[in-house]
């Protein structure tokens, strides 16, 4: 595979800083037994990357700790593989987010060393089952310097979104927007383009000299604006859920329960790998009552469950009764508790009687290791 | 130079049939038959030689190898992927002068002695890889030591009855091993063997070696060696394992333990997270449950698609329960779909089989208990029961 791949496992705008406060954005819990970056890192294994960088700048040792035993990957490669890019204790680390290509600048001798040619820019925050190849393809067909994937909106949102393309039927991009809402027919970007490597790395070289660091505004669009970059949009019919705050945190995660929607992600094909923990098989008690559910290994569900999200060692004590919740690892419903439309973060302990109401817009959400 | 070397390494001996399995063993060997959801048998004992500080296993094979062989690999889902060490599959093989299958037990450790010699250890852990247990080898390693055992044999206290059905150790009260008889229609004692010895290597050495030599013996543990290390008087110990522990070498057993799973009391303590049990993971989503679906006192591992009815069963990685489908008291392995109608109760069901509409795989028994039957309905790997068939209790298909 000609092309090296880099996730941007931070934030950059999304609102997400309840789930973030010991994690970054790649390390959160998402789908039952998966963390965010499981997914844009197996479609590039599932798409024969086996070069990856995983730029971090803070908080990652959840993240590091996910991604330890790259095994699960397939990416332990004496050539290639997965390498954890922190910064170097440089000025960078004085700097919250500059930008993409201050992080970048961290993986210049990365991107250098690696054969390959062109580079996939991934961020985690989007969940999606690609095959990277036929857009690669796409790319060197197109000729453009940047391709990049994304959703075709024809009744446009109402929602800002980070990038907003329209493209011509050949798939030249017309126009590219940041920070605004798509009209009817406009394409929403992905977070995932791919560039020549040359291209990217001089324009890292060059923009950070100058103390420039936004990757979309400083260089794709001002470039873009000034005809001396030329874009390609690759169309993505798929699933595709974007994890930018609370609320679209909720809703995907209640939306991959329905088949329609989790089945396609969830491909035999083009399995989503994630870290093994060896928990056992989940055990559903004698008096449970479990409907619409997604459920992780070593849970032990007892009470009444309905259009829930549970990661693994989760329990649902006797007479709880636990509706449109995520519940994450390791955490505990006591017996009795009712809890509708809230979120548990890990190890957290709500013990027996708690009553917590959330809404469906507006979900409570329960710490880390809170015990509520 | 002083070579590295090993206290001690494990011999597990996997290469039987497990005929008494039927269907289940036609093309694969006895350990790599699934268990409890997402385990297969010979996951227990390599976990138990992890978590006892054992990090050098010989996987001994004979009997359709290939599934076995591709589910230990290099060894890593149990820890055993290392530089000096790990997990090491030893089939027979041919050489020179005097090739051979391993004609029993004995026979297969006697043609791997230069593979224990490489580790130089003072004891070797022989096991087998077809029980369901949780046991620290290294407590018994100590045993062997404490007691200047040459030969120390691990036993749990069975019934008599059950007694007539195993090798059975007597011993003095230091435990010291007076008698062994395999399958006694008198026991003399309780004491049952459980397929779990530690040997101190160069004495066991000797003895494989002059029992390879002689043409009479069968070359077997049991019925060779532990003999003639009584008939010699040697230093031979019996290890009292309190705990649960089952032989799951035939249909009705495997079918009991897993439901053992589903007791609240949790004999295994498989839910003890402090002696884990490792198994090869496959990457599968997690399971779904669907709101049609009606779930009880079941152990249900990941991938599943659940619509259906299904209590008191143990459901494998990947099985997808149809709407209206029914499954009780069943075992379904990895893979398997239950399609709609379909009514299983009482059953042990392969991998990989397709239930199709209809089809009505044993029966529910008569009384309130539900772990009570009228015999255990089998289906092996890779089988498709065509709509509206009807598989009768203990009928193997």
């Amino acid at each position: 595979m000609n092309m090296t791949g880099i996730i941007f496992s931070e934030t950059y705008g999304e609102d997400l800083d309840v789930f973030t406060h010991d994690r970054n954005l790649a390390a959160i819990p998402f789908g039952g037994r998966y963390r965010l970056v499981d997914f844009v890192l197996s479609n590039m294994v599932n798409s024969g990357i086996n070069n990856v960088g995983v730029l971090a700048k803070q908080h990652y040792h959840s993240l590091m700790d996910h991604l330890a035993n790259n095994q699960e990957w397939d990416l332990n490669r004496k050539n290639g593989g997965l390498l954890l890019l922190p910064p170097f204790a440089s000025e960078a680390v004085n700097h919250n987010n500059r930008g993409k290509l201050d992080e970048l600048r961290n993986a210049l001798n990365y991107l250098e060393q690696s054969n390959s040619q062109y580079v996939l820019l991934a961020d985690a925050y989007v969940v999606y089952n690609m095959d990277y190849r036929p857009m690669l393809q796409a790319h060197i067909d197109s000729g453009a310097d940047v391709t990049i994937a994304a959703t075709h909106e024809p009744d446009g949102s109402t929602k800002v979104y980070p990038s907003v393309l329209q493209a011509d039927r050949s798939g030249r991009v017309v126009s590219y927007a940041l920070n605004t809402t798509a009209r009817p027919g406009d394409y929403v970007g992905m977070g995932c383009l791919i560039i020549a490597k040359q291209l990217l790395t001089s324009a890292i070289q060059e923009l950070t000299a100058k103390g420039i660091y936004h990757l979309e505004r400083d260089f794709i669009q001002h470039d873009f604006n000034r005809g001396k970059l030329t874009l390609n949009m690759f169309p993505f019919e798929g699933v595709c859920l974007r994890i930018r705050d609370v609320d679209s945190y909720f809703r995907s995660s209640m939306a991959i329960i329905d088949e329609s929607v989790g089945a396609p992600l969830f491909r035999g094909d083009r399995p989503v790998f994630t870290r093994v923990t060896d928990e056992i098989p989940t055990y559903y008690g004698p008096e449970c009552n479990v409907s619409s559910c997604v459920v992780a290994d070593g849970c032990v569900l007892e009470g009444t469950v309905d259009n829930c999200v549970f990661s693994r060692g989760v329990r649902v004590c006797k007479g709880a009764v636990v509706k449109n919740c995520i519940i994450m690892q390791g955490s505990t419903v006591g017996e009795g508790a009712q809890l509708e439309n809230v979120i548990v973060d890990k190890w957290a302990n709500i013990t027996a009687g708690a009553q917590l109401k959330g809404l469906a817009t507006n979900p409570v959400i329960i710490r880390k290791g809170a015990v509520v | 130079m002083i070579e590295r070397k090993k206290e001690c390494i494990a011999m597990l001996l996997a290469g039987g049939q497990g005929s008494r399995l039927y269907v289940l063993t036609e093309d694969t060997a006895k350990p790599a038959v699934p268990f409890g959801g997402k385990y297969r048998i010979i996951d227990f004992s390599l976990s138990n030689c992890v978590n006892s500080g054992i990090d050098t296993v010989g996987i001994l094979t004979q009997y359709q190898p290939l599934e076995l062989n591709d589910y230990i690999g290099n060894g890593q889902p149990w820890d055993l992927n290392r530089n000096f060490g790990g997990a090491h599959v030893l089939p027979p093989y041919t050489r020179a002068k005097h090739s051979d299958w391993y004609k029993g037990t004995a026979s297969a450790i006697y043609q791997n002695i230069a593979f224990v010699d490489r580790y130089n250890p003072k004891y070797v852990v022989m096991l087998s890889g077809d029980h369901i247990y949780k046991m620290d080898y290294h407590k018994m390693l100590e045993f062997h030591k404490a007691k200047g055992s040459e030969c120390t044999i691990a036993v749990i206290d069975v019934s008599p009855a059950e007694a007539t059905r195993m090798g059975i150790m007597s011993t003095d009260e230091n435990m010291a091993i007076t008698d062994f008889e395999e399958k006694p229609k008198q026991p003399k004692s309780c004491h049952a063997s459980m397929g779990v010895y530690v040997f101190t290597w160069d004495v066991l050495k000797q003895y494989l070696i002059a029992d390879e030599a002689d043409p009479d013996s069968e070359n077997d543990f049991g019925k060779n060696i532990i003999p003639s290390f009584l008939k010699d008087g040697r230093a031979m110990y019996a290890y009292p394992f309190e705990g649960y522990w089952k032989d799951v070498g035939t249909l009705p057993s495997l079918w009991e333990a897993n439901m053992d799973l589903l007791d609240p009391a949790d004999p295994l303590k498989i839910h003890d997270t402090s002696w884990k049990i490792y198994a090869r993971n496959y990457a599968s989503p997690s399971t779904r449950i669907d709101p049609a679906a009606k779930v009880a006192n079941s152990l249900i591992a990941e991938g599943c698609v659940i619509r259906g009815k299904v209590t008191h069963s143990v459901i494998y990685t990947g099985c997808v329960i149809e709407e209206g489908a029914s499954v009780t008291g069943a075992v379904i392995m990895p893979n398997t779909i239950v399609k709609k109608g379909a009514d299983v109760n009482y059953a042990i069901v392969g991998e990989r089989c397709v239930i199709e509409e209809n089809a009505v795989i044993g029966e529910k028994p008569d009384g309130g208990d539900p772990f009570t039957h009228n015999g255990i309905a089998v289906v092996g790997h890779r089988k498709t029961i065509a709509s509206g068939t009807v598989i009768k209790p203990n009928e193997i298909v």
